[in-house]
């Protein structure tokens, strides 16, 4: 199996506070990997990071085998992120809004269209597409944009709260999206989470953070079973209790 | 009641309205400090009379002392040259304006019972409002007051014709080292109505499209459509662009549609007025200052007009990029109109002062302080061009073409930069 994500010590700091410290973890082709921890724990520096958005103090990480510090512009070309709470252009309709998005990573017209196409597929509002952004639910907006991130096929995905704010039948319909999408593309997932039934139920591995640096790191079942655990929630607050 | 308006108060008074507030302060009072001493100026100027004395007799002293007696400050120089080159003894003086009583003056009113035509002379450095307010025949009517008042103590009881109407004014107009015989306020006007439009459109444009940037960029951070597209494979350096032509094609719309509006508005004024004017009159007017501009070199040739237009272009880029940048800093869309305060009051300050002052012809320490604001240099092109600073016309349009290349490479340095995501406005983000 091809390594997707290849992280080696990174590290970033905002000031004084050390908001990533020394953090190495890989992920493999159609691999979901759920970083789990609480609010400022650093999750979101670290997909920030290997999105291109953040430049690391040291460290690096290697995308599709492209460097995020030296190649940024090729590491871009391998990779989707879906921001938390992110939203779309809301003038446009839906399927403008994705072939839009299909323009940006693809040159060729039946590229863009077959993307596109595609990205209507996996989304899944049918006649919705034709209307407005603006007069979507949160969970149509949610889909829409979760389409567009895995729509152009990327080695990697990173997914900032996937499912923040989303009620019950929603949450499951995207989770099943990126499940559907890392075994059919084998796009490798990497998605950021304080629900660790999310992360217990989609990811095949993940690790649980804590002050910007990894308290552990397994497939769920060996989270649990390294903390004695029954539930994720658990292990996850017997991890940060015992750091 | 007391909690939600304690509520809605620290809302609106947060520290970035405050500190907005204290800059705009700050600078309505420094422009008020230059408007203040401009308009001190100009009165100053307003209570001296200039006098070129040709006739030399003690009626014209007779005047001077008149008057000195009414308040004012009588300058005179005595004059031999029946042709005296005005625009060299203006300069010689440092006067902008002044009378000519002509030889044979005395004679012709007490002696020959004649009416007399008076010389009066201004000089034309600006084209601004200031400039025509002070382009008034203030001085000429105080000198024709004067002489009539003498002539009647002069001539109490006595029935002459002459006597209604003794004097006469001839305008002559100095300007870039040449003397025409116009009126100075009529050559003004006909150059007001571009050189005072296109400052206003300049400023509407600057602001509107700096407003639309910034917010636009705001908006794309409140909705996380920024973090798409600057993690798409897109080079940010088209990501800018695109945002800064748009925004360019915005500020051309604007520019056309309120250039039309404009124009159409002038034409149905001189339309209207046209209706209650001898038309044949009129145009011969529009003529005869149209002509006397031309002798005076105040006409802009066409590569000059090419110039003002670069300097427009230069200008708007230079506020886009600028825009482009602080809307970087924005924090969300609701943060934008702060983020566009230094924009705004940059474009303010030089806009007023143009309108009110004569920039060019300003204190040397804030005349550089002024210039140092790449947009001062368009509000000023046109009056360099038509009052012969080629020189600061040039520089100025150098400086702004290496501020916006500055501005452009900052532009992409932020881009490029994680800047974006770590601070804005005072405040640092770490999640």
């Amino acid at each position: 199996m091809t390594t997707a994500l290849a992280v080696q010590h990174l590290a970033k700091s905002y000031g004084k506070k050390n908001a990533v410290r020394d953090v190495s973890f890989q992920i493999q082709e159609g691999e979901i990997f759920g970083l789990m921890g609480m609010n400022g724990a650093g999750k979101t520096t670290v997909l920030r990071m290997l999105a291109t958005l953040l430049k690391p103090d040291s460290g690096d990480a290697l995308i599709a085998g492209h460097s995020i510090v030296k190649h940024p512009e090729e590491v871009r070309a391998c990779i989707s992120y879906l921001p938390d709470e992110a939203g779309a252009y809301k003038t446009m309709t839906g399927k403008n809004y994705l072939a839009f998005i299909a323009g940006l990573y693809f040159k060729s017209e039946q590229e863009q269209k077959e993307c596109a196409s595609l990205g209507e597929q996996i989304c899944g509002l049918g006649d919705a597409l034709s209307q407005k952004i603006n007069t979507y639910s949160r969970g149509m907006t949610r889909k829409l944009v979760l389409a567009r991130t895995v729509m152009t096929k990327p080695k990697l995905a990173i997914l900032d709260e996937p499912t923040s704010g989303l009620d019950v039948l929603n949450s499951l319909d995207i989770r099943r999206t990126i499940r559907r999408c890392a075994e059919e593309y084998g796009t490798a997932f990497l998605l950021s989470s304080h629900h660790m039934q999310e992360v217990f139920t989609t990811a095949d591995r993940g690790a649980i953070m804590k002050d910007g640096a990894f308290l552990a790191e397994g497939t769920p079942q060996e989270l649990l079973e390294q903390y004695g655990a029954e539930t994720l929630e658990e292990a996850f607050e017997k991890a940060v209790q015992n750091s | 009641m007391k909690n939600l308006l304690r509520k809605e108060l620290s809302e609106l008074f947060n520290t970035q309205m405050l500190l907005g507030l204290l800059v705009s302060f700050i600078l309505i009072v420094m422009l008020g400090f230059v408007m203040t001493s401009t308009v001190s100026e100009s009165m100053e100027i307003s209570s001296e009379v200039h006098i070129i004395d040709q006739d030399q007799t003690g009626f014209t002293q007779q005047i001077a002392d008149y008057l000195e007696e009414q308040g004012y400050l009588v300058k005179k120089i005595s004059e031999n040259s029946e042709t005296p080159a005005y625009e060299t003894i203006l300069k010689e003086q440092n006067w902008k304006e002044a009378v000519v009583l002509p030889s044979g003056l005395m004679d012709q009113l007490f002696f020959q019972h004649e009416p007399c035509e008076l010389h009066t002379i201004r000089v034309l450095e600006t084209t601004s409002t200031v400039a025509m307010m002070e382009t008034g025949e203030s001085s000429a009517e105080l000198v024709q007051n004067a002489i009539s008042v003498l002539l009647t103590k002069n001539f109490l009881g006595e029935s002459m014709t002459f006597l209604e109407n003794p004097i006469s004014l001839a305008s002559y107009t100095v300007a870039n080292g040449k003397t025409v015989r116009a009126n100075s306020f009529s050559v003004v006007s006909s150059m007001a109505m571009f050189d005072q439009l296109m400052p206003l459109i300049l400023f509407m444009l600057i602001i509107l499209t700096s407003q639309t940037i910034i917010t636009a960029i705001g908006s794309e951070k409140t909705d996380k459509t920024l973090e798409t597209l600057l993690s798409s494979p897109v080079p940010r350096s088209v990501i800018i662009g695109a945002k800064m032509l748009s925004s360019l094609i915005v500020a051309l719309v604007y520019a056309a549609v309120y250039g039309v509006g404009f124009a159409t508005s002038l034409l149905f004024t001189v339309d209207r007025t046209a209706e209650n004017v001898n038309i044949s009159e009129a145009f011969s007017d529009i003529l005869a200052t149209q002509q006397a501009t031309q002798e005076l070199g105040l006409q802009i040739s066409g590569i000059g007009w090419g110039g003002v237009i670069i300097q427009l272009l230069l200008t708007i880029g230079i506020a886009l990029t600028a825009a482009t940048i602080l809307g970087g800093f924005a924090e969300d869309a609701k943060s934008s109109q702060t983020a566009s305060l230094p924009i705004v009051i940059l474009t303010m300050f030089p806009y007023i002062l143009s309108m009110v002052s004569d920039i060019r012809n300003m204190e040397r320490p804030v005349r550089i302080l002024l210039y140092l604001i790449p947009f001062t240099h368009t509000f000023t092109a046109t009056g360099c061009l038509r009052f012969g600073q080629t020189g600061t016309f040039l520089g100025g349009m150098i400086y702004q073409a290496v501020f916006l290349v500055g501005m452009i490479f900052c532009a992409l340095k932020l881009y490029q930069s994680d800047i974006l995501f770590v601070h804005s406005f005072g405040k640092k983000s770490a999640k």
